[in-house]
């Protein structure tokens, strides 16, 4: 039986208008569906019924009539936005060294940003001691002057810098790797689909495992924290994500964590989505515990407080000596509050950074990390010796796109992009019309 | 004299503190550390320097974000 059990606002994927939406079951499953006047009738999977939905999301309040009105056509933030910034994106490069048949950024053949531009924004965004930036393209590696971008960050006050990459530079420039270090790079998000060649060549066009590979070694051999990031797309790569957890738990502490992003249908894309062409995060959660339940407890991942619950999850862990995960919070014991950007920030600062100890001459430190095994996390010392410099996350992050867009998880987005002196929610500054 | 090198007495029972392994749970994890202990009553003495230091962020470690 068709029952409306969630009333919402989401825009028309034809002309991008704001209309009403509504979740509404069906045969367990969960859809958004809307009419635009102009365009039709829309109707997008968003829930697949593998997990309870409401103890999912919690007792959120559904977005009421007469609020956030200008959303998302008004961004920049606004009073009405629910969440302050965890992560600023900022884009330095149109270009790319890459033609992936998915990219949220159309990146390819466009031109670099001045540097003075680049600058200017970085000292316009930069809350001094607080700030994260992310800097993204396009390919940001393709510019030699990118460490002097980190070092404009770092001057200008931010706290952290991240640089979103598809590794190719970092495993071919072991150099250039050692200069980002040194202005002041914090940790690295690299694209990872998958530890077969055939799925790297057709979603990125070419074989790239080897140079993924490579890439986490010239981190590693710099101590820079690496955390995999798997854009996952059905038919293509869906079975890869038990091999892609247990690659980076073998590859820890060098490798920091996956962060998995479902596909989403925004910037180039190949054709109109059709149901079967999603990947929704309780799918994600359902493939998580078959390929690699043994591995993570289901109740290890938690829906996210910081964004929309149905916008991601995370899981926090310390790998063992024997390559296990040991589990640091489970949904009985944990909070589950709403929390701050703030909160979010410092929380995944400490997980994908790598400790500076570890670079530095106290070779004891190192030593005393190194042999402390399972048993020793029960003593005090021994857990944060471990905890410092073998931290785990497994996180997500759902992208919304013109077809599954809800305006309920849009405001409270803590990841913004940041264009033209303003900072705009990720998914409305990339929203694209889908026909 | 250095904290950790001082003798402490128990106010209650007026022992000597003798040095023991004591469990801390948090938020269901357990966590041992030897620290000294009346041998009549079995009050602690935590001192400052552990509080603010390595509970206050195995605390931070474990606290959801």
């Amino acid at each position: 039986m068709r029952q409306i059990i969630r009333k919402t606002y989401s825009v028309c994927p034809v002309c991008l208008k704001r209309i009403p939406a509504a979740h509404v079951a069906l045969d367990n499953k969960l859809y958004l569906e809307k009419n635009c006047p102009e365009h039709g009738s829309f109707s997008t999977i968003i829930w697949h019924g593998l997990r309870d939905l409401e103890s999912w999301r919690g007792d959120l309040p559904e977005i009421a009539q007469g609020e956030n009105e200008n959303c998302p056509h008004g961004c920049g933030l606004c009073p009405e936005h629910q969440q302050d910034t965890c992560c600023v994106l900022l884009e330095v490069t149109k270009r790319c060294n890459l033609h992936c048949s998915f990219c949220f950024a159309e990146g390819g053949d466009g031109e670099d940003i001045p540097f003075t531009t680049v600058r200017n924004n970085l000292f316009t965004l930069a809350d001094p001691g607080k700030t994260l930036v992310q800097l993204s393209g396009g390919e940001p590696t393709v510019r030699d002057d990118l460490p002097q971008i980190v070092a404009a960050a770092k001057e200008a006050g931010c706290q952290y810098v991240q640089l979103n990459t598809n590794g190719i530079r970092l495993a071919q420039d072991k150099e250039f790797v050692k200069d980002l270090v040194q202005a002041g790079l914090s940790f690295v998000f690299m694209q990872f689909d998958g530890i077969d060649d055939a799925v790297y060549r057709r979603l990125r066009g070419k074989d790239l495992f080897a140079i993924k590979k490579e890439a986490i070694e010239n981190c590693a051999s710099c101590n820079l924290g690496v955390t995999l990031v798997p854009t996952i797309v059905p038919g293509v790569n869906t079975g890869e994500i038990g091999r892609i957890i247990r690659f980076a738990v073998s590859h820890a502490p060098a490798v920091r964590g996956v962060h998995f992003q479902p596909v989403s249908f925004f910037g180039r894309i190949p054709a109109l989505p059709s149901a079967e062409e999603r990947f929704t995060l309780d799918q994600l959660l359902d493939v998580i515990e078959k390929q690699a339940g043994e591995l993570v407890p289901q109740d290890s991942l938690l829906p996210s407080r910081c964004d929309h619950p149905l916008c991601g999850f995370h899981g926090d862990y310390i790998v063992m000596n024997d390559k296990t995960l040991y589990p640091l919070r489970q949904r009985d014991n944990c909070c589950c509050q709403p929390t701050s950007a703030e909160q979010n920030r410092a929380f995944v600062a400490r997980r994908w950074q790598r400790p500076q100890a570890e670079t530095s001459s106290d070779n004891l430190l190192k030593q005393e990390a190194k042999d402390l095994g399972e048993a020793e996390i029960e003593t005090l010392e021994g857990f944060l010796h471990r905890i410092r410099s073998h931290s785990f996350t497994l996180t997500a992050m759902a992208f919304q796109d013109a077809g599954n867009l809800d305006l309920e998880r849009l405001r409270r987005c803590s990841l913004h992009v940041f264009a033209n002196d303003r900072f705009v929610p990720f998914c409305a500054y990339y929203l694209s019309k889908q026909a | 004299m250095a904290a950790k090198e001082r003798k402490w007495k128990c106010w209650k029972c007026s022992e000597e503190l003798v040095k023991q392994q004591v469990l801390f749970t948090y938020l269901g994890h357990t966590f041992s550390h030897d620290l000294p202990t009346c041998p009549k009553c079995g009050r602690v003495f935590i001192p400052k320097e552990l509080a603010d230091g390595a509970i206050a962020e195995v605390e931070e470690q474990l606290e959801d974000k």
